[in-house]
């Protein structure tokens, strides 16, 4: 190959424009978001705008309503999670197991994944719904199940469940492939149980890219905007903290109070990234991968 | 791993089980579209009939979508949009990945890195700035303003299942190919090429039904058939009459949009599959 | 035909070429004025534009654009759009609640003495002084709007003149007795309360429109009707999802005897439901103290000419066409809509549309205003997000928290 030197600006050179599209639509705008949160700044009021120190976050951090929508938020991805965890080895072990029209039960798994979020909630929501939907007379309940908020909940979770397991199935199936199948084999013979060989090999095993699932599905899970916006609109105490940051950006055309929400979620994210990080001791060390 | 596999299903009581299972979980994916699809196909005067399947078929609310400019507009904007930030990203993407793969220098796994955490980025967090810059500088409610932040959202899951793609190229083939007198555009054009197109084609995919999916920005960055998405006209499908909910047609619109992808997935599953994967096992 | 260029500049360099997604440059230069407003089923706004585009006599054309249905959606829609400088708005139909923060913001033109002059001309004073803003006339009033109290005449035989007696009769009434109000959080929930604390003396601003008043004792009588209503069996189990066209669904299906809702339910029941029609009343809104008359927040459409428009005298100019006396018959007779100008209410064409059509015009002439602020998005929201749901109000801790809420979207703090 190339020199050191030519090989290394060549390196530069085709990294730089994914670089460069990367950091100047995510790194400068959060600065700018940054900046924003200071400011009073409401396109409302283009001739108010002034420097007002932290009294936006003053004024985000003793509201009622972001500690409630952080709440929702973290029992949204909580429950959501777990679920898909239980839900995706399942599936995931279906998928490495199953030879009864192999392919096609693939390709369903994937349907779930491909569909819009907004078609999947809006699918949803009709089925649950009192008027049209086929839910009530399926199990002979009579149930206005957005007019209550833990009602509404079970259904925002189960689309968030049911349109995220696929995803979260097929990572953990990638890791089931790792398992060695003479490691299995041998465990059976010294005459361990399918349940033993599952939790004494399989899933130690599986470990790592558990917890990248995990890890990414939690993100992912926190960010929750679309389910939320089309089955409720956060009513019935159900917002998330992407919904009220939008409610206050683009609704409210507030962006200094709207901009310290996103400047506070994405230090949520950060917080959550290093618990992982920390807590579980994932790694995420590209080396292993170059 | 096949054989495997094959000495663990033994029994029939282990073949009915997973049998089982199989039909349990192609029940649970294809519920809510099936579900979707009777509901578009009933009238008005049975979409209230609360029944799982339709009574009879009713092609009016197809109709009434194909006469509806705000959903054909829709479906240009979002295909014409998610085109070109597919192209662009896979291309951007390809040149970063070939030199993580190929080449040595300082700061590639700072790239990878840095990527990775774009991909876990939450995109609320620069809307109200997108908006701002938009609004200033004219890209609001147009193509670019929505192209730009779905190239960018998508440039880490390109750059990562391309590399883990290139990574298993046969790169020693150049040199032979070399050593028979090809150039190096040759040995790119007809050695290199054709064994990468497979993983091209399959960040391509992933990359396409990111911007299908997204209805954050598209809610937040546009406001009218110039440059809104589908899934942003569906959560804003208005009808033709103020008081009623266009239950149907919202039905017959969200059938619509999914097929492609319905047929994507389907076509090239174990692409998908592949290219989902790929990042985490072996990152 | 071909739109005049519809080009928006482009910051960003490369790509342009690729993506210049730019209308051609036009051949027909006729000035196109855009006016957007919800989408008037009937086809009346269609036919004014029509008709004030024959005015124009090839000066300009006016065309609608359709907003969405509901008027948080609208203005959700249009507010990114002002903010952008969108050039293509030129007429905006108004919510009457947005004109103090359409002002300020400058998104929209004062009307100058002349054409504010006739914009006035005849009008009810409450809807002009929805379009008024610092003493300034933003907006021509072109329909209005307002609640009336709708019974079964074939159940009650007098319709009641309070909340007081109307729950005990709906009680008395059992299994039939249902109320419809509206209880979602939503605008609705704030028109509700408005008109319940107006009706009982109290408003939610000061004179000024700058800080809070929420009297205690007029506060507390509105909210302790709304816990009694949500508390009481007379009620809808849907209550805490229930906006006006939920309300009138419900009504049409017979079991309610009572409901506040707009005047859009009587041509509904008459042809979804004629059994229900027949015996439908209509009455002023329920007053809170016996022997004062109720007042009830208006509503309706006035057209503003947008900030950015390039044709803003056009735009002035078909405004007044849009809202002069023959497109408000015609969006009355046609499309439902209460005219603004006060001579209609004796016309003929109109009477036949709304019986009540005295009713209607007495109880506008009364009619109160939702708080004429800048920031009245915030305040709404933060009135129905403090009494939703209506079960849970407790009349006097609720003062308080009401006054703080206020209090605090006053000053721009906290979410919604």
């Amino acid at each position: 190959m190339t020199s050191g030197a030519a090989e290394r600006r060549l390196g530069w050179a085709l990294c730089a424009p994914a670089v460069l599209a990367m950091l100047v639509v995510t790194a400068y705008p959060i600065l700018y978001a940054f900046w924003l949160s200071l400011h009073h700044y409401d396109l409302r009021f283009p001739d108010e705008q002034a420097f007002v120190g932290l009294r936006n976050y003053a004024s985000v951090l003793s509201s009622a309503v972001w500690w409630q929508a952080l709440l929702n938020t973290l029992i949204i991805t909580i429950t959501s999670v777990a679920v898909e965890l239980v839900l995706g080895l399942a599936l995931a072990l279906l998928m490495h197991r199953t030879f009864f029209a192999r392919q096609f039960v693939r390709a369903s798994i994937l349907i779930p994944y491909g569909t819009i979020t907004v078609v999947a909630a809006l699918a949803w929501k009709f089925a649950f719904d009192p008027t049209v939907g086929f839910v009530n007379v399926l199990f002979g309940v009579d149930q206005a199940w957005f007019s209550e908020r833990w009602s509404a909940f079970f259904v925002i979770i189960l689309t968030e469940i049911w349109k995220t397991t696929p995803f979260m199935a097929l990572l953990l199936l990638a890791g089931l492939t790792l398992v060695p199948q003479e490691l299995l084999k041998a465990a059976r013979v010294d005459g361990a149980s399918s349940l033993q060989r599952f939790f004494r090999i399989t899933l130690p095993l599986m470990r790592p890219v558990l917890l990248v699932a995990l890890l990414f599905r939690t993100l992912d899970a926190f960010r929750i905007f679309d389910t939320v916006f089309v089955q409720t609109r956060g009513a019935q105490e159900t917002e998330s903290v992407s919904i009220i940051g939008y409610n206050a950006l683009i609704v409210r055309l507030n962006l200094g109070l709207g901009s310290t929400v996103s400047v506070l979620i994405f230090v949520c994210v950060i917080v959550i990234g290093a618990l992982f990080i920390k807590g579980f001791g994932i790694t995420l060390d590209p080396r292993r991968s170059t | 791993m096949v054989s495997g596999a094959r000495t663990l299903t033994g029994s029939l009581l282990q073949r009915s089980f997973w049998g089982f299972g199989s039909v349990v979980a192609v029940a649970y994916a294809l519920l809510p579209m099936i579900w979707i699809l009777s509901l578009s196909f009933k009238d008005k005067r049975s979409l209230t009939d609360n029944r799982f399947i339709p009574s009879s078929i009713s092609l009016e609310n197809y109709r009434a979508i194909a006469d509806d400019p705000q959903f054909s507009a829709a479906i240009i904007n979002s295909l014409g949009i998610g085109l070109i930030s597919t192209l662009l990203a896979v291309v951007l993407a390809m040149f970063a990945a070939y030199a993580i793969v190929r080449l040595d220098f300082p700061g590639k796994r700072l790239v990878l890195l840095g990527a990775l955490s774009i991909a876990m980025f939450p995109p609320i967090a620069i809307i109200g700035p997108l908006f701002n810059l938009w609004r200033i500088s004219g890209l609001f409610d147009t193509w670019l303003g929505l192209i730009i932040p779905y190239m960018t959202f998508t440039l880490p899951l390109a750059i990562w299942t391309l590399s883990a793609f290139f990574r298993e190229l046969p790169w020693e083939l150049d040199k032979a190919a070399r050593v028979d007198g090809a150039t190096p555009f040759q040995t790119f054009r007809y050695v290199i090429a054709p064994l990468a197109i497979p993983g091209v084609f399959t960040s391509a995919i992933l990359v396409f039904i990111f911007s299908w999916n997204d209805f954050l920005f598209a809610t937040a960055l546009t406001s009218t058939d110039d440059a809104r998405t589908v899934p942003a006209a569906l959560a804003f499908f208005t009808g033709s009459s103020r008081f009623e909910q266009p239950t149907g047609s919202i039905a017959a619109a969200s059938v619509v949009v999914s097929l492609p992808i319905a047929l994507m997935v389907l076509l090239f599953q174990r692409r998908i599959i592949a290219g989902l994967t790929s990042g985490a096992v072996k990152g | 035909m071909i739109r005049v260029a519809r080009c928006r500049p482009i910051g960003v360099a490369a790509l342009v070429v690729l993506l210049a997604s730019c209308g051609q440059g036009g051949t027909d230069v006729t000035p196109r004025l855009q006016w957007y407003v919800f989408d008037e089923p009937s086809g009346a706004f269609d036919a004014a534009a029509k008709r004030c585009s024959a005015a124009a006599h090839g000066a300009y054309r006016v065309e609608t654009a359709s907003l969405p249905a509901s008027a948080d959606q609208q203005r959700e829609q249009l507010v990114r759009r002002l903010a952008a400088g969108d050039r293509d708005i030129d007429i905006i139909g108004m919510d009457v609640i947005w004109t103090a923060e359409f002002a300020e913001a400058g998104w929209i033109l004062p009307w100058p003495g002349a054409w504010a002059q006739s914009a006035k001309q005849g009008r009810l004073a409450p809807t002009v002084q929805s379009a008024l803003y610092e003493g300034k006339l933003w907006a021509v009033p072109f329909t209005s709007n307002t609640q009336l109290l709708w019974y079964r005449t074939d159940r009650v035989t007098e319709a009641p003149d309070t909340w007081d007696k109307m729950i005990r009769r709906a009680q008395a009434l059992g299994e039939n007795g249902t109320i419809q109000v509206q209880g979602e959080r939503y605008e609705g929930l704030t028109v509700f309360f408005v008109s319940l604390l107006a009706s009982a003396g109290g408003s939610v601003l000061d004179e000024q429109g700058q800080s809070v008043s929420l009297d205690a004792r007029a506060t507390q009588e509105a909210l302790e009707i709304m816990r009694r209503l949500a508390r009481s069996s007379v009620t809808d189990r849907m209550l805490s999802t229930s906006r006006e066209d939920e309300a009138r669904l419900a009504f049409e299906a017979g079991e309610s005897s009572f409901m506040v809702n707009y005047t859009f339910v009587w041509p509904s029941a008459h042809s979804n439901t004629p059994q229900v029609a027949e015996n439908m009343g209509w009455a002023r809104w329920p007053s809170v103290q016996e022997g004062q008359p109720s007042r009830v927040a208006i509503g309706g459409i006035n057209l503003g000419v947008s900030a950015h428009s390039r044709y803003p005298e056009f735009a002035f100019e078909a405004a007044l066409c849009i809202a002069s006396e023959s497109h408000q018959r015609l969006a009355a007779a046609q499309g439902g809509l209460p005219p603004t100008l006060e001579a209609l209410y004796d016309d003929r064409r109109v009477r036949e549309v709304f019986p009540f059509a005295d009713v209607l015009r007495e109880t506008l002439k009364d009619g109160v205003q939702r708080p004429q602020s800048p920031l009245y998005s915030d305040i709404s929201l933060a009135i129905s997000r403090t009494l939703h749901p209506m079960t849970n109000i407790d009349p006097q801790a609720d003062v308080a928290r009401l006054r703080s809420a206020v209090a605090r979207s006053l000053r721009s703090e906290g979410l919604f």
